[in-house]
């Protein structure tokens, strides 16, 4: 009996993890394509790999994502998760209002904010490059992890903390050993979507760059004049394989230690 | 939550400030920019209504019932078959929650464009899907899945998922089996297990979820220019047209007030119901 | 668990970053800010020009021209050393003062430039830019499914094509096919010929089946659509693939428009950019360029040196003469409102 509700628990998820990962490998099995077009397969080849391999700049504009990405994400966690256990007790003028309003880059649509960012930025002055791009990443990124924080606490057992507190912890203890770990959940889901909105973002990011800083994004989206080349398809594929393996890895090195529970 | 006023305090300003600066200001310019008449390929210094007259003008209009209509389409799409997803994964033994999770962050590493562009091959003519349907029978001819409002649906299902998947699993996951348990043993069916228990604990989750996967619904156009062949005119694209082919700044910041109202209406009614500011 | 997943994508990032560390770019002490769309140049033309003159090339990437023309106020003119745009949005930058003069005597290969694409509205006495690359629009159609000789746009309106025309997302081009096959140019600004092309334009609506930019051309290949309106690189690589499609110069008059080259007002190295252009002005080197990019050769003294396999759709036909031709320009903002207007209208007839 309760082997076949676990059994109908899994099938679900399972099926909708696949219907996910087809067109996954549908890229995956295009970056071997002889021919540059999807529409004719043109045999099996790693020509794409030595491509992308020779081309210095889409590793560039890669590095340069994933320092965009993961520094976004870093600041807009801590920003949002103190905002969102400060904001009932903090005395600032219109603090709800300012809460909507840290949501509005969600609602905007992203090509006018992209325009207005660059209006604002060289108002203000600003050099383009890396530091204007993480201000207007980390400004969209705040939504996603404040809105999961805060429905996080709501489900959250705040007599928890009490607790910790009268059992003598003081407020940065009672923080990091009890408040911390119980929202992790929610900063950890916002953070990875924050993550994968920065990582994917090209259309904010082309109007908040500067000469030196190329997104691989913007490197994808700017070859539509010419055609996509499936050496982005490569790139994709080496970065889910190496994902992959860290994941398999990581789970064989767990499975070999012993469990202390 | 901190209690004290002064730590309280310290810990909302720099969110406070932050939004302040590089929220509200570029906020306001997007508002004066929407007020300013449109001076050939860039905009005069003044004030008209003129693009707002021309938001409300009936072709316009229209423009709007589309996208709405496909935004809440999208969601209840994504509410039935992402808040299950989130729930059962939640609910399954540890290791398996841990392969979920981890197998819906790993297809972020492929661009989104490839990923639609994925789709375009299963779904087109003799394409993936037709040769499996076609294989196993189900179909006598390509069905021509692809460039229809379907194809777009999928596409928006398939963007907006994870949206609604961690907000639900990240809220499920805290959800007490006990209460479930007691339930049951009190003689409640699965049904009303449901509706008296899960249902309720989980709600702050899917309501989260429902104002991720709504908003960006509001916006998202590129799924139906790739995956629906540009023949759904949403706001989004009316919005890039403007900007990048007319040329009429003023015109996309006027239409994108409009439509960030629209959305802010919808969100505000949902987040109030979601109990956030008890 | 989730410490697990947070783990697992610092090792995956500290991988790629790692293996990153290795292929670094040494610096020299000369860089070109070249931008333009990505793709516009083979890898080994810009390695052999940072090899010879030593100058890096630091290629950064818009998507639209509007973008572009956004970006170059943004820095005033300044930041970029060479722009690669389209000719409209030259036209408004060179009068907004952001383009600088060129320097006739740093750029002796001048004279290969093939006449028919200079003196345009864009430049009339060609001080500022050297195109590079020419967008011609045609046909194309597969003979094999379409049982109809398309001469011109008209033929388009054939109720046998429904739902088998594919065209790209521009009104310009789009709105403009309608208003030849009226008689009309493409660049009217009679608000109410605009309107009526509009009208004639809801008509084709049965016979079109996706309006899009990016790889329409995989769709010819695929047998999705059967005729298709693209911009010219994509019939290029549709021609290449399939070399039984028919590409058609529409009888009712040939539109066209020119990429080219210019040197931003504040450039940094104003100096190198004129070294670019004189590179990419020889004509093996331009003849390497188009090959790979597909658009037609505004380089005369490429044309010879085109392998034979490209030559019929990379160079006009000898006998082609310029009064054929009609430039695609800009127009007023009311004329470009009607177009929005009418082709809003004409994609919603569409679904």
């Amino acid at each position: 009996m309760k082997k076949k509700t676990t059994f109908l628990r899994l099938a679900y998820p399972l099926m909708i993890t696949l219907l996910t990962y087809l067109p996954i490998l549908v890229v995956a099995v295009y970056s071997f394509n002889e021919s540059k077009l999807t529409s004719t397969w043109g045999g099996f080849s790693l020509k794409w790999y030595r491509d992308l391999f020779a081309d210095e700049g889409m590793f560039e504009a890669l590095l340069n994502s994933l320092v965009l990405a993961l520094t976004s994400s870093v600041l807009a966690a801590i920003l949002a998760t103190a905002a969102a256990l400060g904001i009932k007790n903090a005395r600032l003028p219109g603090k709800r209002l300012l809460e909507q309003a840290s949501l509005l880059p969600l609602i905007i649509p992203e090509i006018v904010l992209g325009m207005v960012f660059l209006s604002f930025f060289s108002l203000l002055g600003l050099p383009f490059g890396m530091l204007t791009l993480i201000l207007a990443h980390t400004a969209f990124c705040v939504p996603y992890i404040y809105t999961q924080v805060r429905a996080r606490l709501t489900v959250m057992d705040h007599a928890v903390v009490e607790a910790a507190r009268d059992l003598g912890a003081s407020g940065w203890t009672a923080f990091f050993t009890v408040t911390l770990p119980m929202l992790a959940p929610a900063i950890l889901s916002g953070m990875f979507l924050s993550f994968a909105m920065s990582f994917d973002d090209v259309i904010i990011s082309i109007f908040c760059t500067g000469v030196s800083v190329n997104t691989l994004p913007i490197r994808v989206y700017t070859q539509l004049k010419t055609g996509v080349t499936p050496e982005i398809n490569a790139l994709c594929t080496l970065m889910l394989a190496v994902t992959i393996l860290c994941y398999i890895a990581a789970a064989l090195l767990k499975r070999k230690k012993p469990r202390v529970k | 939550m901190i209690k004290k006023a002064k730590g309280a305090t310290l810990a909302l300003l720099p969110l406070y400030l932050f939004a302040l600066v590089f929220v509200v200001g570029p906020l306001i310019l997007m508002l004066v920019l929407s007020f300013a008449p449109q001076d050939g390929w860039s905009y005069g210094t003044g004030f008209t209504w003129d693009n707002y007259r021309a938001v409300f003008s009936a072709s316009y209009l229209n423009i709007f019932a589309t996208s709405l209509k496909l935004a809440v389409i999208a969601t209840l799409a994504v509410i039935v078959i992402g808040y299950p997803f989130g729930l059962c994964t939640a609910l399954l033994p540890g290791k398996w929650t841990r392969f979920f999770v981890a197998s819906q962050m790993i297809p972020y590493w492929v661009n989104s464009l490839l990923r639609l562009y994925g789709w375009i091959i299963i779904f087109r003519a003799n394409g993936l899907l037709d040769q499996v349907l076609m294989g196993v029978g189900l179909t006598a001819e390509p069905l021509k899945l692809l460039y229809t409002y379907p194809a777009v649906v999928v596409g928006m299902i398939y963007v907006l998922l994870p949206f609604m998947f961690t907000s639900v699993y990240q809220v499920a996951e805290k959800l007490d089996l006990s209460l479930v348990e007691a339930s049951r043993d009190l003689g409640a069916g699965g049904v009303r297990t449901f509706c008296s228990v899960i249902l309720p604990m989980t709600l702050p989750g899917l309501k989260t979820g429902v104002v991720l996967t709504f908003i960006p619904s509001m916006g998202l156009f590129f799924i139906a220019q790739i995956l629906g062949g540009n023949k759904t005119v949403l706001v989004g694209s009316l919005i890039e047209e403007l900007l990048m082919k007319a040329h009429n700044q003023p015109g996309a910041a006027a239409l994108s007030v409009i439509l960030m109202l629209m959305t802010a209406v919808v969100c505000v009614f949902l987040l109030r119901r979601a109990k956030w500011q008890k | 668990m989730k410490k697990l997943v947070s783990i697992l994508l610092v090792v995956a990032m500290l991988t790629l970053t790692l293996s990153l560390a290795s292929c670094s770019s040494e610096s020299s002490d000369r860089t070109l800010n070249l931008f333009t769309w990505a793709g516009m140049f083979p890898d080994e033309v810009i390695a052999d020009f940072e090899a010879k003159t030593g100058i890096e090339v630091n290629y950064v990437n818009f998507d639209y021209d509007e973008t572009m023309l956004a970006k170059l106020q943004a820095a005033n003119g300044g930041d970029y050393d060479l722009v690669i745009a389209d000719d409209y949005i030259i036209e408004v930058a060179i009068a907004e003062g952001l383009v600088q003069k060129l320097d006739t005597a740093k750029l002796p290969s001048l004279k290969n430039v093939n006449p028919l694409y200079q003196g345009q509205f864009y430049d009339p006495t060609d001080e500022y830019t050297v195109p590079y690359g020419a967008g011609v629009q045609t046909i194309v159609y597969n003979p094999a499914k379409i049982n109809l000789d398309i001469r011109g746009y008209a033929d388009l309106w054939d109720a046998s094509l429904a739902d088998q025309v594919g065209i790209i997302s521009n009104y310009r081009v789009i709105n403009g096919m309608a208003l030849k096959t009226m008689g009309e140019s493409y660049n009217i600004t009679d608000t109410a010929k605009i309107a009526a092309a509009g009208e004639k334009l809801q008509s084709l609506a049965p016979n079109i089946r996706l309006i899009k930019d990016d790889n329409i051309q995989d769709d010819l290949l695929s047998g999705e659509i059967d005729a298709a309106i693209m911009y010219t690189s994509q019939v290029t690589v549709a021609k290449m693939t399939n070399p039984d499609l028919k590409v058609v110069f529409p009888e009712e008059g040939i539109g066209f428009g020119i990429m080219a080259m210019f040197i931003p007002s504040q450039a940094p190295d104003s100096e190198a950019a004129h070294e670019f252009i004189e590179y990419i002005l020889d004509p093996e080197v331009s003849a390497k360029c188009y090959e790979y990019l597909g658009y037609y050769c505004t380089n005369a003294a490429a044309d010879a040196l085109i392998s034979e396999e490209y030559r019929s759709f990379l160079t006009l036909p000898t006998e082609f003469s310029a009064d054929q031709m009609e430039m695609i320009g800009n127009i007023t903002p009311e004329a470009d409102a009607a177009h929005l207007e009418a082709f809003t209208a004409f994609r919603e007839a569409c679904e």
